[in-house]
Order: structure tokens, then C-alpha cells, then sequence
């Protein structure tokens, strides 16, 4: 905001906003085997033409983009290298013995016991499938005896998916214009917007600055209950995350008083009928929701078409 | 002005549903591996990179150029990441010709890809909309891309068997692509009656969803001769953008891509494009866009869309054959996408395109964008 004063509260309820995705994702061949060797107690690496041997295994040298030469089985001891704490856990990077990189996993060991150089070996955990959690850490220990790489003996075919999920959780800042569209929304049920630079028509969702001429928009503006779809379409299949059965119509509307476009939804019986009934032009009006109302665009449960 | 800019190595995978056998950053070396080949270099040959993929919520990676420069064997180059949307290909390339052209690199390496079998497609898509207005209504780019399908057809002609032909022409014309794995002839009552999605969009109106990348070198004029004897030029290349809810906004005619064109004709000295080109690559996510960027590009004028794909001129044996590779209705790994139509117009005219070689061709023009529709660019090549 251009005008802010600087007594202007910084400290506001956000509006939380949440993204949960399931993915299958591709290891590669590296990485594949290594997970599917999991369960069998066996470290899979890679050798490459130079010699050099890194583990966990992986398909391109991290340091010319090489293809591996072989697969090669690493031992279950090694020494740390660095180490930190996170979130009470310790973390640490290890060497494998006769590897040539570092990589990252969970000491399982009190951090002031710990020292750069100390010797460490792999503890087992064969609930976790095929899982890098196989190795449920690495144990300190004075007299682990050094290990050595071997051939790698009838590998288990690589993972070739690997499901995963992310939830990801946002708190969004409204801002004053949406703060006060979205407080007009709860407390008076009625959608406002800014009129633009010279006219009389408001802007949808309000802003401060007109998107085409550039300038300061003008005051606040009550839309109306009814409008118009300006564009429509009648959504007839599944997709991840939907929340109402198909079909229905997914509508761009313009609300009389406005000059830009409400996303919403109209309910339908029946895909034919709605191909002739719903369409850019027709007359629609807003159906609040019953119960209480939470400041948001899904306060307006739905528009129904105007009957003519 | 700055340097003459040409492809001089075009690469990309044997793109498919679903490639369980390779990782992401596996899929991308097999293009850039074809790429080098093609060009006759070897990594140790390339200046700078550029690594251009959709949005990150498609393969849950973030950064994925850190994992990629890994697996191409770039570590110690210039390297940027660029991503927009399904147009992220051509804005990747767009970088590498600034590159190029304004002296930075003598060669540069575009690579771009999308492996979409392990996310959501749609649901990540709906993320482009504003949290606060609209995403939860939001389906993916399809709903809103019909919607305003649906008002093109009322105002601008563009009938659902206008789209109908054009999507039956690109499936057809796929079937020869080698690099395709949707091959499937289809006719245009088969397109009219498949299964409304998101209606007026339909079934095969829509492209698969692909894994795939693809790759080109891109090389000074005092270099290009190193690689090939027909370089193909950049004549001009521009990609502009349109305010997403402004009030003038119609989504009638793509303006983004108006405006670019005439910056690119003006560039390369095209007065008649419906003369002047001999072939047309255009990025279709759903076929009714293929009749909006004709209108867009000056192929033909405003509301006569459905006329010019009706006179059979954009089919391969047309006077002005547009996606004779087939566009995205033969694979659609979107971040890729806008430098797979390039590689298919530098290769018809460099005189060795694998799908369909269109006699003699001399000029071509290329079409990408992302976004909310609001994207859009083009570029011309000739050798």
C-alpha cells in the first residue's frame, strides 16, 4: 500500500489456506535400488570410471554428470564427518567406509558424547520397509571395526514409484481492500468493491490501484445480489480436491454494479438442459448461506439462475 | 540489435504417460543428451543453461535446476531456472536468446520439461488462483478455459465442430511423431461425441498428460557453423502478458499475443503472415485455443477462425499447415512443451523434421503462452 500511515496495525487475523497433494514419485534406477535393498539390510552406491564410490547410490556423478560404471554394496560402518541438533534430534553427516561423499541421517547418540572423526556404524530397523528409516540411525561406538565395498550381488529391481504427500498450510495477509470486502461480506452480507479511476462501475476484488490506466481507484462501491455470466462451463468430471458432485456449472459472473468477474458455481439437474439454459448473458442471482457466515467467498453458497 | 541467434541442436525424449524408469532429472538428461549430439558439443562447449519446468507443486521438488545441473553435467555454469506455467519452455528459451544475442554466451542450452504422472495435475493448476477469490471453485485451467471457449463461440463463431476439427487434424497429424504416444486417428464426429469434461470442452479435445523434456542449443552466428551447415535463425521472439481481472479485460481475441506478434512481424518483416509462412507451431492445451491464437497471429481475421480450419488450409496439404507434428494433442508434458514447437519449427526449417517435412519450407512461426491465458508469445525462424 502506497498511503499506508505508519500507525496502521501490522498485527491482523490472516486467512489460513491450505494445499494437501498426493504425488508418486519416480526414483530412477540409483535411488530405486537403494530403497528396494532397504528392507534386505544392503546399502546400495554407485562406482563411477574414476574410481570414485558414492552411496547412497545415485544415477549422475554429483561431480562431472557421469553415468555410474556399477553398483556396489557400501558397509554399515563409517565415520561422522560434521553434526548438528534439530528439533532434539541429532543430525549428522557420515562417511561410509571407502565411499567418497558425506550423507545426512540421525546420530543416535547424546550430542556432547559426539566428535568429528568418530567412528559409527548403522542400527536396523526392519519395520520400515523400503525406506531410507531402515537405517533407524547411526550409533557411535569406540571399536567399530572399518569396512570395505563389495560387488553388488543380484540386485532387487528398483522402486519404480514412490508414494509421498505434502500438506502445506499458508496464513495470507488480506490487506485493507480485501479486509474490508471480506468484513463487509460477514458482518453486512453484501459484496463491495472500488469504482474505477473515472467511472462508476467498481473493481472486483477491490485494489488500490486500477490495473489498465494506473491510477488511484476511487471509493467503495455495494454490488448487487444479482449479475450476469459473462463466461461458463459445465464441469462433468472428477478431479482431485473437488467438493460438490458433478455436474455443475462453473461460472464467471458479473455483478450488476461491478465491471469485473465473481468466480463461482450455479447448481445443475442435468448437463443437456444446463448447455441451453446457462450461458454468457444469462441472468443470475447470489444465494447467501443460512448459517453463520465466515467472511469469505463461499458465503455465498451458490447463484441461481434467474427465471425469466 | 543485438547478435544474430540460431538453433543449431534440437533433442527430446520419447515422451510418454508415465516413465517409471527414469527420475525427473533422468528425464531431462536424455534430452539434453540428444540435444549436444545433434549439435555436434559436448557439455564442456555450452557458456550458460537455462532450466525451465511448470510450477514446482506438478513434481513437488523445489529448485529442481540444482538436481538437474547435477545430472547434465553442468555444474560450475551460468545457470538460471525460469518457470511460467505451460509457456515456461518458451520463456526459458526467450532467456537464452537474450543470452546469446546480447553477447553474454556464445552457447546456451534451453532445456525444459515437465514429468506430470507424479502429481496433480488440476488441483496444483487451481493453486494459480487467488486464495481468497475463487480458488475453491477453481477447476484447474479446464474450467476457466471452456468458460471462455464457451463466450468465444457465441461472439466469434468458434463452433464445438470447429475445435472438433481441429483436435481430429492434430491427432492425426501425431500418429507419424516419432517422439508422440498418443497416436490414435480420430474423426470429427469421434471428437463431438466423446465424454464432455468440462463441456464445451470434451474428451478429445484435450491432450494426454505427459512425461517428457526436451532440449536445444542455442549459438551465435560466429559459432553456429560449427554445429550445422542450416542453422535455424531467430528472426524474433517476444512474450507478453495481459492484467488477469482488469475490466477490459474480453478474452476474445488474446491480446497478450497480438501484441506480441506484431512485435515479432515487425522483427522479422512479416506483412502477409498467412502468405509468408510456410508452417505454424502452436502450444493447443485444449483445441479451441488452436482457432483463438489463428485469429491472435493474423492467420486470418477476427470471428473467421472456424472458416480457415473449415478450408482445410491448416492440414498438412494446406497452403498454411499448422502443428503438422501434431501439437499437443500427441504428448503434453507442459513446462516442455514451448520448446518442443520450437524444435519442430527449426527442424522443418533446417529440412529435417521426423514427423511430417513440409516441402520447401522456408519461414515458420511459433506459438506458446501459460498463465491465466494472460501469457502469450511467439517467434519466427528461417534458416
Amino acid at each position: 500500500m502506497f498511503y499506508a500511515p505508519e500507525s496502521y496495525p501490522i498485527d491482523l487475523p490472516t486467512f489460513h489456506s491450505q494445499m494437501k497433494l498426493p504425488y508418486t514419485l519416480t526414483p530412477g534406477r540409483g535411488a530405486g535400488t537403494f530403497l528396494a535393498e532397504m528392507p534386505n539390510r544392503r546399502i546400495v552406491g554407485s562406482k563411477f570410471a574414476n574410481g570414485k564410490i558414492i552411496a547412497p547410490a545415485q544415477d549422475f556423478s554429483p561431480v562431472n554428470g557421469e553415468e555410474p560404471v556399477a553398483m556396489i554394496e557400501a558397509p554399515h560402518t563409517g565415520v561422522l564427518t560434521a553434526f548438528t541438533r534439530v528439533d532434539g534430534a541429532v543430525i549428522g553427516l557420515i562417511r561410509l567406509d571407502g565411499c567418497d561423499n558425506d550423507f545426512a541421517h540421525k546420530i543416535l547418540a547424546d550430542m556432547d558424547s559426539l566428535e568429528v572423526g568418530q567412528r559409527v556404524a548403522a542400527q536396523w530397523d526392519d519395520t520400515a520397509g523400503t525406506s531410507i528409516m531402515s537405517i533407524a540411525g547411526f550409533v557411535p561406538g569406540a571399536d567399530i571395526p572399518v569396512g570395505a565395498v563389495k560387488d553388488l550381488s543380484d540386485p532387487a529391481e528398483a522402486l519404480g514409484v514412490i508414494n509421498y504427500s505434502m500438506t502445506l498450510d499458508y496464513q495470507h495477509s488480506y490487506g485493507p481492500y480485501y479486509g474490508r470486502m471480506f468484513d463487509e461480506i460477514r458482518e453486512h452480507g453484501r459484496v463491495m468493491g472500488v469504482r474505477l479511476p473515472a467511472a462508476d462501475s467498481a473493481l472486483l476484488p477491490p485494489r488500490e490501484i486500477d490495473d489498465i490506466s494506473h491510477k488511484r481507484t476511487g471509493t467503495w462501491k455495494a454490488c448487487a445480489n444479482t449479475g450476469t455470466i459473462r463466461a461458463c462451463s459445465i464441469i462433468n468430471m472428477e478431479v482431485y480436491g473437488q467438493t460438490r458432485p458433478v455436474p455443475y456449472v462453473y461460472a464467471e459472473v458479473v455483478l450488476d454494479g461491478a465491471s469485473t468477474r465473481m468466480i463461482h458455481i450455479i447448481e445443475i439437474d442435468d448437463l443437456e438442459t444446463a448447455k441451453r439454459t446457462i450461458k454468457p448473458g444469462t441472468r443470475v442471482q447470489a444465494v447467501w448461506t443460512s448459517g453463520e457466515r465466515k467472511g469469505s467467498v463461499a458465503d455465498i453458497e451458490r447463484f441461481e439462475v434467474i427465471p425469466e | 540489435m543485438g547478435r544474430e541467434v540460431g538453433i543449431v541442436g534440437v533433442g527430446q525424449t520419447h515422451h510418454s504417460r508415465r516413465r517409471t524408469d527414469v527420475s525427473q532429472a533422468g528425464l531431462v538428461r536424455e534430452a539434453v543428451d540428444r540435444a549436444l549430439a545433434d549439435a555436434n558439443l559436448s557439455m564442456d562447449d555450452i557458456d550458460t543453461v537455462v532450466v525451465a519446468t511448470g510450477p514446482v507443486l506438478f513434481g513437488a521438488v523445489n529448485q529442481p535446476e540444482k538436481w538437474v545441473v547435477d545430472a547434465i553435467g553442468a555444474q560450475g555454469k551460468s545457470v538460471v531456472r525460469l518457470t511460467s506455467g505451460g509457456g515456461a519452455g518458451f520463456a526459458g528459451a526467450l532467456a537464452g536468446y537474450y543470452q546469446v544475442s546480447g553477447g553474454y554466451s556464445d552457447r546456451t542450452l534451453v532445456v525444459a520439461y515437465d514429468k506430470l504422472s507424479e502429481g496433480q495435475l488440476q488441483y496444483s493448476i487451481s493453486t494459480l488462483y487467488d486464495p481468497f477469490w475463487g480458488r475453491e471453485f477453481a477447476v484447474g485451467i479446464m474450467g476457466f478455459s471452456a468458460a471462455y471457449w464457451r463466450a468465444r463461440m457465441e461472439v466469434l463463431g468458434h463452433t464445438e465442430e470447429a475445435a472438433a476439427m481441429v483436435a481430429a487434424k492434430n491427432r492425426n497429424n501425431a500418429i507419424a511423431n516419432p517422439y508422440a504416444h498418443q497416436k490414435k486417428a480420430v474423426t470429427v464426429e469421434d471428437v463431438l461425441n466423446s465424454k464432455p469434461l468440462c463441456w464445451p470442452i470434451k474428451l478429445l479435445d484435450v491432450p494426454p498428460i505427459s512425461d517428457g523434456a526436451a532440449a536445444i542449443v542455442l549459438a551465435s552466428d560466429k559459432v553456429a557453423h560449427h554445429s550445422t551447415s542450416r542453422p535455424a535463425f531467430i528472426r524474433g521472439m517476444a512474450y507478453c502478458c495481459e492484467a488477469d481481472n482488469a475490466a477490459e479485460r474480453s478474452l476474445m481475441l488474446s491480446e497478450p499475443l497480438a501484441i506480441a506478434s506484431r512485435q515479432v512481424y515487425r522483427a522479422a518483416g512479416i506483412t502477409n503472415p498467412r502468405r509468408q509462412f510456410d508452417v505454424v507451431e502452436v502450444q493447443e492445451p485444449y483445441s479451441c485455443f488452436e482457432l483463438n491464437y489463428y485469429e491472435s497471429l493474423g492467420l486470418c481475421p477476427p470471428g473467421q477462425a472456424a472458416e480457415l480450419i473449415a478450408s482445410g488450409a491448416t492440414q498438412l496439404d494446406g497452403d498454411i499447415p499448422v502443428n503438422p507434428s501434431g501439437g499437443t494433442m500427441g504428448a503434453n508434458p507442459i513446462g516442455a512443451v514451448g520448446v518442443i514447437r520450437l524444435i519442430e519449427a527449426a527442424t522443418q526449417v533446417m529440412g529435417r523434421n521426423e514427423t511430417h517435412q513440409i516441402k520447401d519450407a522456408k519461414l515458420a512461426l511459433v506459438q506458446s503462452g501459460g498463465g491465466w491465458a494472460n501469457l502469450r508469445g511467439c517467434a519466427v525462424l528461417s534458416a
